[in-house]
């Protein structure tokens, strides 16, 4: 079947499996920086926006985002890099698998939570897993990015 | 997934006729469940955009739409202002916000999941479901009751007023499901209501009267009467032991601060 839908600000008209899942779709297109990490909607590396909201692309049939705008790394490449920047400067960058899903909740948190404290941070980030770092120098990072563009 | 054709019809009445049309069809709830179980779907109904994304004051009461996400619960001004917001207590640290975004008030409530927050709280609310067709109904009574296969669940609508309400749970670690939840709903008919036992949720009559009863012992005797009067099962996240204890404690908790 066919879904026409808004990608990273481009219209988009693909063919999908009925049966496919968002993420597995985009995987396909191309659209590489959404990993494929748990498949169980639990660790957040293929987080996507979807009409502005943070969802895990695994569980999101591909089909239900015809007529609706989608968002991935893939189009937002300057936030994704000054982010990077911070998360390379604390350290907290190590294999990376992570990051994309990070950066697109961070773009959906900095939209929804005006000034949010840490602990506020770490309740928008708990879908985000990262098992290399530890998260304490996520955090300092994400807190040094929000400074700087706030 | 397993499905061989997928509809997204864009209101209820059509996502009925697709229903009655095709007898392999389900209906899908938010789909955070859909890869994980082993159900095959031939033909998959999504209301994601058949208008079921509201919340309303009505003159019903307070009329959730199936579709209403969790974080959208948790975040929405009515919800929050409603029963002390217990609700949203009841749903706020379940895995990420993502997952949040896509789980449903619908697809909680149809699927009777046992180790539902939010299942506990509707209950201890005295939430009504209302079915496509056949109406409204108490949630106690669709819960127990066999799942039709015509059935689709529209809305749930809870009381005009809230009252006060309390929400307790233990979780093994901050976003995992709980071993045990409680939550109890108003002081003068007051309902005390137990869930994840690992068994799904269930309301305590000698729990709620103990409360009923008031004095200053109530939270007390409250506590012991729904760990005396429920059944309680081992799993891998707790023994039965273990959570009859807890529910002693838990509901003493909830029952105190609904008192206080």
């Amino acid at each position: 079947m066919i879904i026409r839908f808004e990608l990273n600000g481009r219209s988009a008209a693909w063919e999908v499996a009925p049966g496919e899942t968002l993420l597995e779709a985009l995987r396909r297109h191309e659209i590489t920086s959404v990993k494929h990490g748990c498949d169980t909607a639990s660790c957040g590396t293929c987080t996507v926006l979807l009409d502005g909201k943070p969802v895990p692309s695994c569980a999101v049939p591909a089909g239900r985002v015809d007529g609706h705008a989608l968002l991935t790394v893939e189009g937002v490449p300057d936030t994704a890099r000054r982010l990077g920047e911070h998360m390379a400067a604390e350290g907290a960058d190590q294999c990376g698998f992570c990051s994309p899903g990070l950066v697109m909740s961070m773009i959906a948190m900095v939209e929804e939570l005006n000034d949010p404290t840490d602990d506020e941070i770490n309740a928008y980030l708990a879908g985000n897993l990262c098992r290399c770092s530890g998260y304490v120098s996520q955090t300092r990072a994400i807190r040094r990015y929000l400074e700087v563009t706030s | 997934m397993g499905v061989h054709t997928y509809h997204k019809p864009k209101s209820l009445t059509e996502a009925a006729d697709l229903l009655a049309a095709d007898k392999t069809s389900a209906i899908i709830g938010g789909g955070a469940y859909l890869r994980l179980g082993a159900r095959k779907f031939e033909t998959a109904i999504d209301l994601f955009d058949a208008g079921l994304d509201y919340i309303r004051e009505t003159d019903a009461g307070l009329e959730v739409g199936a579709m209403v996400t969790y974080r959208r619960l948790e975040t929405d001004p009515l919800v929050r202002a409603y029963a002390d917001g217990v609700l949203a207590k009841a749903v706020e640290r379940i895995v990420g916000v993502q997952m949040r975004n896509i789980v449903t008030v619908g697809g909680t409530v149809f699927g009777r999941y046992a180790f539902s927050n939010l299942t506990t709280a509707l209950l201890a609310l005295d939430a009504d479901v209302v079915l496509h067709g056949a109406g409204r109904l108490p949630l106690s009574e669709f819960v127990s009751r066999k799942p039709d296969r015509g059935d689709i669940l529209g809305a749930i609508v809870l009381p005009r007023e809230g009252g006060r309400a309390a929400w307790q749970d233990l979780s093994r670690t901050r976003n995992d499901y709980a071993v045990l939840n409680v939550c109890v709903a108003g002081s003068d008919e007051p309902r005390v209501v137990v869930g994840a036992r690992p068994g799904v949720a269930r309301l305590c009559p000698d729990a709620s009267a103990a409360m009923a009863a008031g004095g200053d012992d109530a939270p007390a005797r409250a506590g012991e009467a729904a760990a005396a009067e429920l059944d309680f099962g081992d799993d891998l996240r707790a023994s039965a032991d273990y959570r009859r204890q807890l529910c002693r404690v838990l509901v003493e908790r909830a029952v105190k601060e609904v008192l206080s």
